[in-house]
């Protein structure tokens, strides 16, 4: 049997226009030649384009793309449509007054085929051997799918491109198809375009995850956490699943419309002689979301615990929060239950051992870990959540042995269970690896997706991490 | 000033002694209320006064704190604490005057001039408020007839006390309300609201009295929780190097084997700290401690009898008016320990190692906790304050000889616990000396090296319900039971 004897693919930097429709931006990518891919992300994000652009699709704009086969064998439903397109022009090109056959199915298949033996066969294993005479524009979608499918397979191609092969194929055949695929992983390199994780292949040796025309992640198998969050992350951005509602049971104050929800006056905070914020005035009104940012040691954190209450200077400033002048008899438990509130230190002190459903339902107490017994309602809730970040298997392990990440995405679950008015994210993304960005970034947005109930302040200094509908900004300088 | 428990007849001594209830959750429905818009004015921000301030603030009420004027003018650091967490701070003068509450939180040694000086200048009928009761049972401080006298205790040090609270819970907290001292009839209600506002309610309240909370504490604290540990340390120390067992090893396996050999405790008594053993381990553990027992209950007699007929506090009292003599003494020789000069070596000691390795620590511990159980409750202090008094904050104890040796259980106790945990030091290091000849590196150093890890039935079966049937696991059991009923999930 020929072994893979290819040079590896190599993109760099590589910018792909396909018609002013898509762009594909700054993709560095290497495919060695014993490697198969599988190309995964949400609709639209760019799969089908960085497939297509292997083989020769697009217009590179920027970057150099190397290594790249002469004989690539591209099976997906724009090169399909693209082939319909062309047999259909044909009609339309014919100016004789005789009705045009079109291309029989048989010149399509054997045409330009490397393997007619294969392709025999293939037609025999596809149930297309009556169909040989036909013309091709006159068959299903299914049946010209399967007919681009042996075309691909019997041109000895020596890189197989496969765009959602697997979908509308019944159940026989899809088993036939991967059979067949098994059979030659030792001589010809795969790349195949999922939406789906449980249908790929076991051969796949690797994943590459789009997300916005970007070549966001490449994950080898092997790495079994980081394959297991793509998976979530998918899941994540792919699923149906809508935020769970609130619990009715667990009402709050009635808020005066006519106030902010926070209002600062003059906001100081010193430590000795140091100041750290110097006089700020700031309001948030409701449904105005913040981004508020600023480098280390401008006292981001600090103004944000002055609106928590867990500054113990807030009693020394003027501060409005939530129909409470701080300072008057209110406990900070009465105002902790207006605020959804996630932090890095908010996980450094979340270290009791609980199980990662009552970190969900503690988000009901404002508490770290569960001191009071909680209702049916409020864990399936938090069975709700569970499902929708794709840990609903997790619901009874120990909250401090999950990843870091996984940590993470269960506590801005528990700062968003009760649909607070105001949630806090002070830096989500800190101290998370690009996937588990790309995880939580996904959770804020499916979040703020029509939750107009919820005021958003989202603490950052990375420019990238931008969340959708955020149109207020506040920097502040470091003092001193 | 005369001993305050000596002045009272021995039905009312037996009565108070008595006294302690784990309260309902249903009793703190009220919440702060009692408490609110009332001025508290708080005497010392060390570590208690500080965070205990901190959670009243964030429950709602008005905290401020008096200090003595040289520590506002020298700016020190009870003035810091206060000021920079943004509290009004000013003079007795400038503050007692206008308290509903004076929260009385500074050392014991201190209580006496303290409550002398800020007295006279407390406005009719208000509240003052201990976090011991020494200086009320001991010194029989006389308080003006006007003012309620109460006692809120959490039994956690100060930092503890403020980290439960942020996360929504509490930690336990004994309150009482001195009787001679409860003009209006409002003492109860002040304690609660005040065990409310600092978080106490959640994590469950022990209505005592301020003898029973006196008596149980000196008790427990100068034998089991700092004495016993300390006496152990220095003799397992002693006895490893005289075996030869590397030194840096011998020092981290005692250093950090205190803390996890009582983690087993907190969660499941004695039983569960035996049941980490193997079973030959266990029957030797258990053997060891009923020798240990056997040698030391005179001595835990005897700390007792001091501490109910009042010698105790005399003698340490005649210490405080000597400057601490004795206490600066024994506090230096305990600096010059071979355990305390030798650091932790830098070798990886498993969990289950630490008691593999140190059964005879096991030993001491058992030994330790059910002695001074039975002691208290022979003396009429009921099971419930002798078990949190013994067995409850013992792994608090092993916390801190975790952070920093002995020198750090000494600097976080209070001078009161330190000088009788030296005085608990100093009888039974000779007491034990016969005890430790016998002692080898089987059980604490190296563990039991057997070819055959089989026991006999019959003994493993009367070990495991001897056990199981001592009191102190019986209302142990009942009391984390409550525990675990609002920590539910911890």
């Amino acid at each position: 049997m020929d072994s893979i004897r290819l040079d590896n693919i190599l993109l760099n930097k590589v910018t792909v226009n396909f018609d002013d429709r898509f762009t594909l931006s700054e993709i560095d990518w290497t495919i060695e030649s014993n490697q198969h891919w599988v190309i995964t992300g949400t609709n639209g994000a760019g799969k089908s384009a960085l497939a297509a652009v292997l083989a020769g699709v697009g217009e590179i704009e920027n970057g150099t793309i190397t290594g790249l086969p002469k004989n690539v064998g591209l099976v997906s439903f724009e090169a399909q449509a693209e082939l319909i397109a062309k047999e259909l022009k044909k009609d339309d090109a014919d100016i004789m007054d005789v009705i045009s056959l079109g291309t029989p199915v048989h010149e399509m298949i054997f045409e330009n085929c490397q393997d007619p033996e294969l392709a025999h066969a293939l037609v025999e294993k596809f149930g297309l051997s009556t169909l040989l005479d036909r013309a091709f524009r006159k068959l299903s979608t299914g049946e010209t799918r399967k007919v681009m499918l042996i075309r691909a397979l019997s041109s000895k191609p020596d890189l197989l491109i496969l765009d959602e092969p697997f979908d509308g194929l019944d159940v026989d055949t899809l088993a036939m198809l991967q059979a067949h695929l098994v059979s030659i992983i030792d001589t010809t390199p795969m790349i195949l375009v999922l939406n789906r994780f449980d249908e790929m292949p076991e051969f796949i040796t690797h994943v590459a995850y789009v997300d916005k025309g970007e070549l966001a992640l490449t994950v080898d198998k092997k790495d079994e956490s980081a394959f297991n969050e793509l998976y979530q992350l998918l899941h994540l951005k792919t699923t149906d699943l809508q935020v769970p509602e609130a619990d009715p049971a667990n009402t709050l104050p009635v808020l005066d419309p006519s106030q902010p929800l926070v209002r600062l006056k003059q906001a100081t905070i010193k430590y000795g002689d140091t100041i750290i914020v110097d006089k700020l005035d700031w309001t948030i009104e409701r449904g105005q979301h913040w981004q508020l940012s600023g480098p280390n040691g401008s006292g981001k954190t600090g103004v944000l615990s002055l609106i928590t209450g867990d500054h113990p200077q807030c009693y020394t400033n003027d501060i409005f929060v939530f129909g409470f002048q701080r300072g008057n008899g209110e406990s900070i438990w009465q105002i902790k239950q207006f605020i959804g509130y996630v932090s890095t230190s908010l996980q450094w002190e979340y270290r009791v051992s609980t199980s990662c459903k009552n970190v969900i339902i503690s988000g009901f107490y404002d508490s770290i870990g569960m001191y009071t017994k909680s209702s049916d309602n409020q864990k399936k809730i938090a069975d709700q959540w569970l499902a929708l970040l794709g840990m609903k298997d997790r619901a009874d392990q120990p909250f401090n042995k999950l990843s870091y990440g996984d940590q993470r995405l269960l506590l801005i679950a528990r700062a968003m269970v009760k649909h607070p008015p105001l949630l806090i994210l002070d830096e989500p993304c800190l101290g998370l690896d690009d996937m588990n960005r790309q995880l939580v970034l996904a959770l804020i947005e499916k979040i703020c997706e029509g939750k107009e109930e919820t005021t958003v302040l989202y603490v950052n200094h990375h420019a990238e991490d931008q969340i959708k509908g955020i149109e207020s900004y506040l920097g502040l300088k470091k003092n001193n | 000033m005369a001993n305050y428990f000596n002045t009272l007849p021995l039905r009312e001594q037996l009565a108070q002694l008595a006294k302690c209830r784990f309260m309902d959750s249903s009793e703190f429905a009220d919440g702060v209320e009692a408490l609110k818009g009332k001025k508290m004015v708080v005497i010392g921000c060390g570590a208690q006064g500080l965070n205990q301030g901190l959670n009243l603030r964030d429950s709602g009420l008005d905290v401020s704190y008096a200090l003595r004027p040289e520590a506002i003018a020298q700016k020190r650091q009870s003035w810091k604490n206060a000021t920079e967490n943004g509290f009004v701070v000013g003079t007795y003068e400038d503050l007692i005057p206008t308290a509903d509450v004076v929260l009385n939180l500074t050392p014991d040694k201190q209580h006496t001039p303290v409550v002398t000086a800020v007295m006279p200048l407390m406005k009719e009928g208000a509240c003052l408020s201990y976090s011991h009761g020494f200086n009320i049972v001991e010194e029989g401080m006389q308080v003006r007839d006007d003012l309620t006298v109460i006692m809120v205790a959490p039994k956690c040090p100060g930092s503890e006390v403020r980290a439960e609270y942020v996360r929504g819970f509490g930690v336990p907290t004994l309150i009482a309300v001195h009787e001679d001292n409860d003009p209006k009839g409002e003492g109860l209600a002040l304690a609660k609201a005040y065990a409310v506002g600092t978080g106490g309610h959640k994590a469950g309240v022990l209505m005592s009295s301020f003898i029973a909370e006196v008596k149980s504490d000196l008790m427990g604290e100068q034998t089991i929780l700092c004495g016993m540990l300390q006496t152990g340390s220095i003799l397992c120390f002693d006895k490893m190097i005289e075996e030869g067992i590397d030194a840096g090893y011998a020092s981290r396996l005692i250093q950090f084997g205190w803390e996890t050999i009582t983690e087993a405790l907190k969660y499941g008594g004695v039983t569960n700290m035996l049941d980490r053993l193997s079973n030959p381990a266990k029957i030797k553990a258990f053997d060891l401690s009923e020798e240990l027992k056997m040698i030391m209950r005179p001595l835990y007699n005897k700390h007792q009898d001091d501490i109910i007929n009042g010698t105790f506090s005399r003698v340490m009292m005649e210490d405080w008016a000597n400057d601490d003599k004795n206490l600066l003494q024994w506090r230096a020789d305990t600096a010059e320990t071979n355990f305390e000069k030798t650091p932790a070596g830098d070798v990886e000691i498993s969990e289950q190692e630490f008691f593999d390795n140190g059964i005879l620590m096991v030993a001491m511990v058992k030994a330790g906790v059910e002695l001074a159980f039975e002691t208290m409750t022979a003396a009429g202090i009921i099971a419930e304050s002798a078990y949190y008094e013994s067995l409850h904050e013992t792994p608090l104890i092993a916390n801190t000889i975790a952070r920093k040796k002995l020198y750090e259980m000494n600097a976080t106790i209070s001078d009161t616990a330190e000088y009788g945990c030296y005085l608990y030091n100093h009888a039974c290091v000779p007491l034990l000396a016969g005890f430790m000849k016998d002692i080898k590196t089987d059980v604490i150093g190296k563990g039991l090296s057997l070819e055959d890890t089989g026991v006999d039935n019959k003994r493993l079966i009367e070990v495991n319900t001897a056990l199981r049937s001592h009191p102190v696991e019986a209302v142990g059991s009942v009391l984390r039971g409550h525990m675990a009923d609002m920590k539910k999930i911890v």
